[in-house]
């Protein structure tokens, strides 16, 4: 219906202007606007100084991204002819045929070898164990924690947490241990507040912190495979990982329900809170002297083990994907084979890029480049993600929709929150033609 | 009420004049923390508690208008020492200015996107109150059949919340090759605003006595000629009113110019709140972008104050 | 459009010179429409296609016709419910608000008083910002932390944003500091205009004040503030930018933030335009009986 109905309107159009020929010598890469962007810019200036073409990083503001990128594809415009996307677009994009298979590409170039395995499977591959990959993984993330070293080393505070919970105040081991360090920290009468976290109800913000616990505490958001939801969404797991991050919502400043990256670091770098959980991506500007008076101060854990022993994080970031109806896809192709070079890889790890190259995220250099850094390499071999289906813009909005009152609001319990959530996504997924359980 | 003579009238209308300034202050106030904070540096703009006396730094305009990351490790100093006055500046605030392939600074977009603003808006807002008032003459001195339903229906186009039309509006553009031009955002603008100026011109031009142009018409006027030299005159006020109208709506609209443009034709309102460095949201050019991007508008405004006033009563006042 | 053609004015005289008062009509009335029509119905018609349809913009999967389902599903959601009833509280409060605020500044203003030029144009200010920036800031101007007005007006640390009974609230207060002047500038358009005889002949009379005000102003300045209200409560209606940015509380979750979900976050193209007709509907109603009344107060 609706390609007869461009067509009616492509007859009656009352200015026939034909679009411009394409121009070989230039490449437009669509990002969010953020500091990585800023860093991919500098990296193609290089690209321009060695071939000659000139690329352009163009940004949208965060929470409109998405609707930018996809009004775009669902239009199959040829403004840009790449796009650095969230991993939870793979879905759409691929199947809705806006991105180029990039299977050949990745064979080509043993990015399966080159890249970090959990990379390749959340930023690359759909479905999950297809085999089939649509993307170079560009920008590495994933969710960790930034703290208060001098808080934690002050000999009177160790002594006295000491005396409360019984075991030595350092980083910690578990996720418990997390929890009882913000309840120590958490002195609203001193402006003091134990830790920060992602509460806005709005993009993934809530959710991506929820998800974080989940996946530590050993829950998982369903089967990504069978579609398999009851029974795993709700578990015993996910409901003690939801109730706990209610728990550390509690400790956070006041007013705090309305919290996202640059809310976590301006707690942070205000000197709020004693932890503050954020993606490594944000974590630059918490070193950073100019922006954060605490900066020498501030040490950094990747996300800690939960009670039953599981060990996973949220994952963030970004791959690269080819647009379909760009009319520069010879030139695109050849800038990806130039930006999986190790070398180029390198540079873009110099310039402040979170590479995917598992060599160079291994190396010594890397680890030691930052006081985060070590974090993040530990962090990026155990990660997990959203759902990537076409249809997790709404299994993400209702997650948050019913996550949001309970953990902010302290409506209802965490057990009837996930099994109501349970219950929608299975009908989510069920009208969208999966055989969900 | 507007006769002031006794005692207690004077003291009135000082009261009056009291009430009126602390009022203006009040309202004023939200915008003199924007200005503040435009002159800020950026860990002032969010301390606890908030900063309100502060040595102020035009760090904020000059990072407004060139294009940074992150530092992520400490400048050479004999960098530091042969950089001009506003590149120290940038390197104090924790970052570096992004340079092209031949080594020269960045400019951001902002410069660009208010040019484009300006283009965009005073365009649209031309042609919708030529348009507006041609039309509210046709509505308010002939015979329309359906003229009600039809001024209703001017009027519904404002009902509907407009991201809704966005997705056929971005098809429609796209199929023509209107998307990412100045002139698709400006024939966008002037439909926006063109039912407002249809109202506010008709309620105008219905007050401006008839006897006028039959006298002219008398006098061997043809009708044109009678509208551009006795009725435009007579309704200059309201133009300048209906003008103001649609230029601020014009000049702030955001989801259009954000869906619909790109690079080449976009304007500055999605790139103002866009300013979003490593984690932290740098309120400090967002407030510089705010303020710059008000003058122009201020400006006008105030230029057509004393219209403003008369201006704005579409006609719904009895003589 | 031809059917639009009448008879001719009987006032014509001029129609031998020049073109005739007929075309003159044509020429200036009929481009708008056409034009409004190329840019609104059009759309329109081709948001009402996708009613119907379980049409996703984001896929290309086979559109399929699925009748009044899309329309059925809206209604049956609590959640629309909620937001609707969340809406309609929130355009009472933020109108009433603005028409109390702009129609008292109005009442101080209409006086002889120096700089009025100038102090019209500063009071305007707010209503010449982006909503996006104004959401931005009165985010920050709130945050319990951070923000300057717990702090300048001694409130401790309020949660004006995340707090569920204070979130709409505070919406609203930012969505009439910006358009209070809106109906501010009506008014005094209004109030200017009345003949000054009329308060003389009152003031002979020994009419009191009160009296002078509900007697002889607000009758007349009555069918301006019905017009500052047609378009204050389409806007509100509208509302979505500045809820969109400052807050995530579902309970100042506004009918347009939904919509916008719906069609841009979940791409449901389909019920998000059934959702917009039902929207469209409402305010079509709503404005209905605001310009029957308009007519009727212009009349007396």
């Amino acid at each position: 219906m609706r390609k007869t109905m461009v067509g009616l309107l492509a007859g009656v159009s009352f200015a026939a202007i034909s679009s411009l020929a394409a121009q070989a010598q230039e490449l437009t890469i669509l990002w969010a606007e953020w500091d990585p962007a800023n860093y991919l810019q500098e990296l193609v200036n290089e690209y321009q100084a060695e071939t000659g073409v000139a690329v352009t990083v163009e940004t949208v503001p965060w929470p409109d991204f998405q609707t930018k990128l996809f009004t775009e594809l669902n239009a199959q415009g040829s403004a840009y002819d790449l796009v650095v996307g969230d991993s939870q677009f793979l879905g759409a994009a691929s199947t809705g045929g806006h991105y180029v298979d990039l299977t050949e590409f990745a064979t080509k170039h043993e990015l399966t070898k080159t890249m970090a395995p959990a990379t390749m499977a959340y930023y690359s591959e759909y479905p999950g164990g297809s085999g089939t990959y649509w993307s170079v993984p560009l920008e590495g993330d994933a969710l960790g924690w930034a703290y208060r070293k001098d808080w934690f080393e002050d000999p009177a505070e160790m002594a006295a947490f000491k005396e409360k919970f019984g075991y030595d105040l350092a980083v910690p081991a578990t996720f418990e241990q997390l929890i009882d360090i913000a309840e120590f920290f958490h002195r609203p009468d001193e402006g003091r507040y134990g830790a920060a976290i992602y509460s806005m109800n709005a993009g993934d913000a809530i959710v991506m912190g929820v998800e974080n616990s989940i996946f530590a505490y050993g829950g998982s958001l369903g089967d990504y495979n069978t579609y398999q939801v009851t029974g795993l969404l709700n578990s015993q797991a996910s409901i003690d990982a939801l109730e706990d991050y209610r728990e550390l919502f509690t400790y956070g400043p006041p007013g705090w329900g309305n919290a996202f990256f640059a809310e976590v670091n301006t707690a942070i770098a205000q000197g709020q809170v004693a932890m503050g959980m954020n993606f490594f991506a944000f974590f630059p500007a918490l070193v950073n002297e100019a922006t954060n008076p605490h900066a020498a101060n501030m040490g950094f854990f990747a996300n800690p083990p939960g009670p039953r022993g599981d060990d996973f994080a949220a994952l963030g970031g970004q791959g690269i994907s080819l647009i379909s109806y760009s009319q520069n896809q010879e030139e695109a192709m050849k800038f990806l084979e130039w930006f999986v070079k190790e070398d180029t890889q390198k540079r873009w790890a110099e310039l402040g890029g979170y590479t995917a190259n598992a060599a160079i995220l291994e190396s010594e250099e890397f680890r030691k480049a930052t006081p985060f850094n070590e974090a993040f390499f530990q962090t990026m071999f155990k990660v997990r993600d959203f759902w990537a289906l076409p249809e997790y813009a709404e299994l993400l909005t209702e997650a948050a929709d019913a996550f949001y009152p309970y953990v902010v609001n302290g409506e209802g319990d965490a057990k009837t929150t996930l099994d109501t959530l349970a219950a929608t996504w299975v009908d989510t997924l069920k009208s969208a033609g999966y055989d969900a359980k | 009420m507007a006769i002031v003579s006794t005692r207690a009238g004077r003291l009135g209308n000082r009261l009056a004049i009291a009430a009126v300034i602390l009022v203006t202050l009040i309202f004023l106030s939200p915008i003199y923390w924007i200005t503040s904070t435009a002159f800020k540096p950026l860990v002032l703009a969010t301390s606890v508690p908030p900063t309100v006396v502060f040595e102020p730094t035009i760090t904020p305009f000059v990072k407004l208008f060139t294009k940074r990351a992150q530092l992520t490790a400490p400048v050479d100093p004999a960098v530091y020492e042969a950089a001009p006055w506003w590149e120290k500046l940038i390197f104090d605030g924790g970052e570096r200015l992004s340079r092209d392939g031949n080594g020269d600074v960045v400019f951001s977009a902002y410069p660009d996107r208010f040019v484009n603003s300006l283009i965009i808006a005073v365009t649209s807002t031309l042609l919708a109150v030529s348009l507006g008032t041609i039309t509210a003459y046709g509505f308010s001195r002939f015979r329309v059949k359906g003229e009600a339903d039809l001024l209703f229906f001017i009027l519904s186009t404002r009902m509907l919340p407009p991201i809704v039309v966005a997705i056929p509006m971005f098809l429609m553009y796209r199929a023509v090759g209107l998307n990412d031009t100045h002139i698709g955002l400006i024939i966008l603008y002037t439909a926006f605003n063109v039912s407002f100026a249809v109202w506010l011109m008709k309620g105008f031009i219905d007050e401006i006595p008839k006897e006028y142009e039959e006298a002219a018409l008398v006098d061997g006027y043809t009708r044109m000629q009678a509208f551009f030299k006795i009725v435009l005159p007579e309704a200059a006020t309201g133009i300048a009113a209906t003008a103001v109208f649609c230029f601020i709506t014009a000049w702030n609209e955001y989801a259009f110019a954000l869906i619909l443009t790109n690079r080449r034709a976009q304007t500055a309102p999605p790139f103002i709140p866009s300013q979003v460095g490593t984690g932290l949201q740098d309120w400090t050019v967002i407030a510089a972008g705010t303020v710059l991007f008000l003058l122009p508008v201020a400006i006008f405004t105030f230029l057509l104050r004393n219209h403003l006033l008369r201006g704005m009563s579409f006609g719904a006042i009895r003589k | 459009m031809t059917n639009l053609i009448t008879t001719l004015d009987p006032r014509s005289r001029a129609a031998s010179r020049g073109w005739s008062d007929t075309t003159i009509r044509n020429v200036f009335v009929i481009p708008t429409v056409v034009f409004l029509i190329v840019f609104n119905v059009f759309p329109l018609l081709y948001s009402l296609g996708f009613s119907f349809t379980d049409f996703r913009a984001s896929s290309k999967a086979s559109v399929n016709f699925v009748g009044f389902k899309n329309y059925i599903d809206v209604l049956a959601d609590p959640v629309i419910w909620r937001t609707f009833s969340t809406t309609l509280w929130y355009v009472i409060v933020s109108v009433t608000g603005q028409f109390v605020v702009g129609f008292g500044l109005a009442l101080l203003l209409n006086r002889p008083l120096p700089f009025k030029g100038l102090l019209t144009t500063l009071l305007m200010l707010p209503m010449m910002l982006s909503p996006v920036v104004v959401g931005l800031f009165w985010k920050l101007i709130y945050d319990p932390s951070w923000g300057i007005l717990n702090h300048a007006l001694g409130l401790g640390r309020l949660a004006w944003l995340s707090d569920a009974n204070l979130a709409l609230y505070a919406v609203a207060i930012t969505d009439i500091w910006m358009w209070s002047p809106f109906v501010m500038l009506l008014s005094l358009a209004g109030l200017s205009a009345v003949p000054k005889h009329l308060y003389e002949a009152a003031s002979i009379d020994r009419a009191g004040k009160l009296y002078t005000f509900f007697r002889i102003t607000l009758p007349l300045v009555a069918p301006i503030l019905l017009i500052a209200v047609i378009f204050r409560t389409m806007e509100a209606f509208k509302t979505f930018d500045i809820a969109f940015v400052m807050t995530g509380q579902p309970a100042a979750e506004l009918i347009s933030s939904r919509l916008y979900k719906m069609a841009f976050q979940q791409w449901q193209t389909g019920p998000s335009s059934a959702l917009a007709y039902i929207i469209l509907i409402m305010v079509l109603c709503i404005t209905n009986i605001y310009v029957k009344y308009l007519n009727k107060a212009k009349e007396r």
